[in-house]
């Protein structure tokens, strides 16, 4: 079984759409302490949680209490997806006789827990999780609590109560997002160690100084500690959580406050203030520009593939891009779905297999078991029958579907009915077949038409740049439409895979700031482009941006 | 000489039997079960009890948990812990969450130690605000039982109301009032003693002070209505009413601030149906102190809370009125 990966972040991205609707048309409400919580709901939701919209009450279902119940646009988005209500009903927030209150509210199905004074959620959870007890029902129970709200005495109440009664029925996660209403929380009421200077990316840097987890392991929980914004990551916890006996689980997520928005991510003033309308129309577009970084472990050593998958993952990678060859679609062979076994356990980065097989539909299966998490075809060797073979496979397995395009291939005419639920896309830029090609520059335009016509066709997954791609060419396959970009020699050819990494991240989140510009000029001139800019309060974005601006003559 | 029972003892007999009964029932306490007498529900039913230690706020809000997922909950304290340290808990938890027209959650709220008449443990621990917290919460019904029959059949009520419920009851033990035979209804007072000249109206310990006022004065010739108004929200404004309009003046008589206590639910109803003169016994917007057992009537007299004042409140009405 995959990690469903692309499913879960395309829900993700388009709760944070919703949010963003929802709050900037109520004035008000709470951004960054619903996207910093957005991996962790999307993978609940679309992952985890067994529920039925029809019926919110079904009496098997799995209950889930938000207890920073101020994050309450983050989990109407989550339920309005979920198909709880119609997703237009997010407009309604925080409106007089709107069934979407201002905090959690049973006026709205799905909600579980009436929240906003906060502290109060564990506790309830845990009155839930004895009930399943005592009736003898398997369904589970999953709590989100803040850390400014881990400041509330009751927290430890109830972690001492849910420790006592052993209760592995509950799954908790700590959003810990480091910042809560006044300040950041190591100022406030620090939960590792008090932050003496103004840089919160200090606490970040010396896991030494991370105390919480030791706090709740102390009180006698199962504890683990992840990054909350990686799928994988808060997949694998729940999964560990879910075969845990004997204790409650808590999983200490760090997360970032206003993720995914640049201008509100670590920014105590995005606790709970909403954007301004004008604004929201840049935001939207920059949530549609998340882009991935998906390292070829076959530009490293062929003979230590093992040695390669560990330097991708520690340099950061989001997937792990593997090229498998069979030496008749390309005159190469590599490797198959043995050697993808063999690798798995070295890492829970999404495997992103790109098979350039014949009669790929044959053999999808063996990679689907190999643990692949991310499948990719060509388009030359499938048709609209075995491909939708090959769909039906992937989907049924949460495996994501890819299908790919050689240079001289252009969009196949039995694709398009699948155009609307493809995950990614693949349109290569060099002749496949062997590693360290140049990438062939009318790529570019080829990428931009195609952009062009998915999006038209509704298209909602990732176009994947694949072969070429270096430090010169990835900022403008980014403006060409790719969002997901497989490096080979270019990262895994180099010497520091993860400082290589960061500086193609760069690349892109240049050019991205280049679009937004671009965007806020076309909405509202150069006085919309200066506010958008000066809202980039943290770090040295507001002086990247000027930049940026200046060059592109924007400012 | 009337018969001194145990509240406590009564409320932990009552839940075995309920319990035996209904499955949902379950108990929850707050290092406080041997007191409230709840332990040998949980040796019953070990798997339906949990005592969640000194910590209030978490029992109230995971008995709201309890009750969400269909269970009658039972949790109990002292008084002095649970209106006055966990309202938050009780609002946001318990009486706010309406899902339908399901009003607040089924948590029953049954707390002993209420009042002055804690005694020996002093000011500290006498709840003389409850009734005041606890009423100006929408949803939850408010209950002081005079004697363990009420007791015993409003933990029956309770178990088969839907809603949150708050009963109040007494630490030291108290004269039977009622008979077995008495019907109890949520929002329906109980007339003790019918009279003419005057109504004293009273809930929990208090009750007995105004029978003994009310035969007292029945002596001097003064024909005085005695109602057990145990049911503080919903209260009986019917009965009220009627009382207002056949006597001519109320007395009221509780171990409680009489700023918006029983007196002050009493004048509510009289002033918006038939206003007449009115006096109200009860603390004095102050707090209490230490008395021990064999003190405690001392403590009330310091108080002004007494049958004898109950008296002279029904002689003053009745002077200024005529």
């Amino acid at each position: 079984m995959g990690l469903n990966y692309y499913h879960i972040i395309k829900q993700v991205r388009e709760t944070r759409k919703l949010v963003i609707k929802g709050t900037s048309t109520a004035g008000s409400g709470h951004p960054g302490g619903s996207f910093s919580m957005a991996e962790i709901m999307g993978c609940i939701f679309f992952k985890f949680l067994r529920y039925d919209p029809k019926n919110p009450l079904w009496e098997d279902r799995d209950r889930f209490v938000l207890s920073k119940g101020h994050a309450s646009p983050g989990l109407f988005s989550n339920l309005a997806v979920a198909g709880y209500f119609d997703k237009s009903e997010m407009e309604t927030l925080r409106k007089f006789e709107s069934r979407l209150q201002g905090h959690p509210d049973f006026k709205c199905p799905g909600v579980e827990f009436c929240g906003g004074s906060l502290g109060i959620g564990l506790s309830f959870s845990i009155g839930m999780a004895l009930a399943a007890r005592i009736d003898g029902k398997p369904h589970r129970i999953y709590t989100i609590i803040g850390d400014g709200e881990s400041d509330e005495g009751q927290v430890w109440e109830a972690s001492m109560t849910a420790s006592k009664y052993k209760l592995d029925n509950l799954t908790v996660f700590l959003d810990r997002n480091f910042i809560q209403q006044d300040d950041y929380t190591e100022k406030v009421m620090p939960l590792d160690e008090e932050l003496v200077s103004d840089d919160i990316s200090e606490m970040w840097k010396d896991a030494a100084r991370w105390k919480i987890g030791d706090k709740w392991r102390s009180f006698g929980w199962n504890v683990l500690e992840i990054d909350g914004h990686r799928v994988e990551q808060i997949i694998k916890a729940i999964q560990s959580a879910q075969q845990t006996k004997g204790t409650p689980t808590i999983i200490v997520s760090r997360t970032i406050k206003g993720k995914s928005v640049e201008h509100m991510e670590d920014n105590p003033k995005w606790h709970g203030v909403a954007p301004d309308p004008k604004i929201a129309p840049i935001i939207d577009l920059e949530l549609d520009c998340q882009f991935l970084i998906s390292p070829s472990i076959i530009a490293g050593d062929m003979t230590n593939l093992e040695n390669e998958v560990k330097r991708a993952a520690h340099g950061r990678a989001d997937f792990i891009h593997l090229d498998v060859m069979d030496g008749q679609f390309v005159p190469n062979t590599t490797f198959d779905h043995t050697k993808i076994k063999e690798l798995r356990p070295i890492t829970q980065i999404p495997f992103d297999a790109h098979l350039m097989i014949n009669e790929p539909v044959k053999h999808v299966r063996n990679y689907v078991d190999a643990g692949s998490d991310i499948i990719t075809v060509h388009a030359e060797v499938c048709d609209e029958s075995s491909f939708g073979e090959i769909h039906d496979i992937l989907r049924g397995n949460e495996v994501s579907v890819g299908l790919a395009m050689n240079p001289e291939t252009e969009l196949p005419s039995w694709a398009e009915k699948f155009i609307p639920d493809l995950d990614q896309i693949i349109v290569m830029s060099v002749v496949p077949g062997k590693s360290g090609q140049k990438y062939i520059e009318s790529t570019h335009g080829k990428v931009q038409r195609i952009s062009k016509i998915l999006s038209d066709k509704k298209f909602t997954g990732f176009i994947e740049a694949d072969g070429g791609i270096d430090l010169s060419n990835i900022g403008s396959c980014f403006l060409d439409g790719a969002r997901v970009f497989v490096g080979g020699s270019a990262i895994i050819g180099q010497k520091d895979v993860r400082a290589t990494m960061s500086e193609f991240r760069k690349r892109v989140l240049s050019a991205r700031r280049k679009l937004l510009i671009q965007k806020a000029y076309e909405l509202g001139g150069i006085d919309l482009v200066n506010k958008w800019i000066d809202l980039h309060e943290v770090g040295k974005k507001k002086t990247d941006l000027i930049q940026i601006a200046k060059e592109a003559g924007l400012e | 000489m009337t018969e001194m029972t145990d509240m406590r003892t009564m409320y932990g007999e009552t839940l075995i039997k309920i319990g035996e009964e209904n499955p949902n029932i379950v108990v929850v306490g707050a290092d406080t079960t041997d007191s409230l007498k709840t332990k040998p529900f949980g040796k019953k039913f070990p798997n339906r009890f949990f005592n969640v230690g000194i910590a209030e706020a978490n029992l109230v809000s995971v008995a709201a948990g309890l009750a969400i997922e269909g269970k009658i909950p039972f949790a109990s304290t002292y008084a002095i812990f649970l209106p006055g340290r966990c309202v938050d808990q009780i609002r946001n938890a318990i009486a706010y969450p309406s899902r339908d027209d399901k009003k607040g959650l089924n948590v029953k709220m049954v707390v002993s130690h209420g009042g002055l008449s804690v005694g020996a443990d002093g000011g500290s621990h006498q709840q003389i605000e409850d009734i005041a917290i606890m009423r100006v919460i929408p949803n939850i019904r408010v209950m002081i039982p005079s004697d363990t029959v009420t007791v015993s059949k409003l933990v029956w009520i309770m178990s088969q109301t839907y809603g949150p419920f708050y009963m109040r009851m007494a630490r030291s033990k108290t004269p039977v009032i009622h008979s077995e035979a008495q019907d109890f209804e949520i929002g329906k007072g109980i007339v003790l003693r019918d009279g003419s000249d005057c109504t004293i109206a009273a809930c929990g310990i208090t009750v007995h002070m105004a029978l003994e006022a009310a035969d007292a004065l029945k002596q001097e010739g003064t024909s005085c209505r005695v109602l057990d108004l145990f049911s503080i929200k919903p209260i009986d404004s019917a009965l009220i009413e009627k009382a207002a309009r056949e006597t001519g003046g109320i007395v009221t008589c509780e171990e409680h601030n009489i700023m918006a206590g029983f007196g002050s639910a009493v004048a509510e109803v009289v002033t918006e149906t038939y206003p007449v003169p009115m006096r109200r016994i009860g603390v004095q917007d102050k707090f209490g102190e230490s008395a021990r057992d064999n003190e405690i009537p001392l403590l009330f007299a310091k108080h002004g809370i007494t049958s004898i004042n109950i008296a002279k409140s029904v002689k003053d009405i009745r002077s200024k009125s005529r």
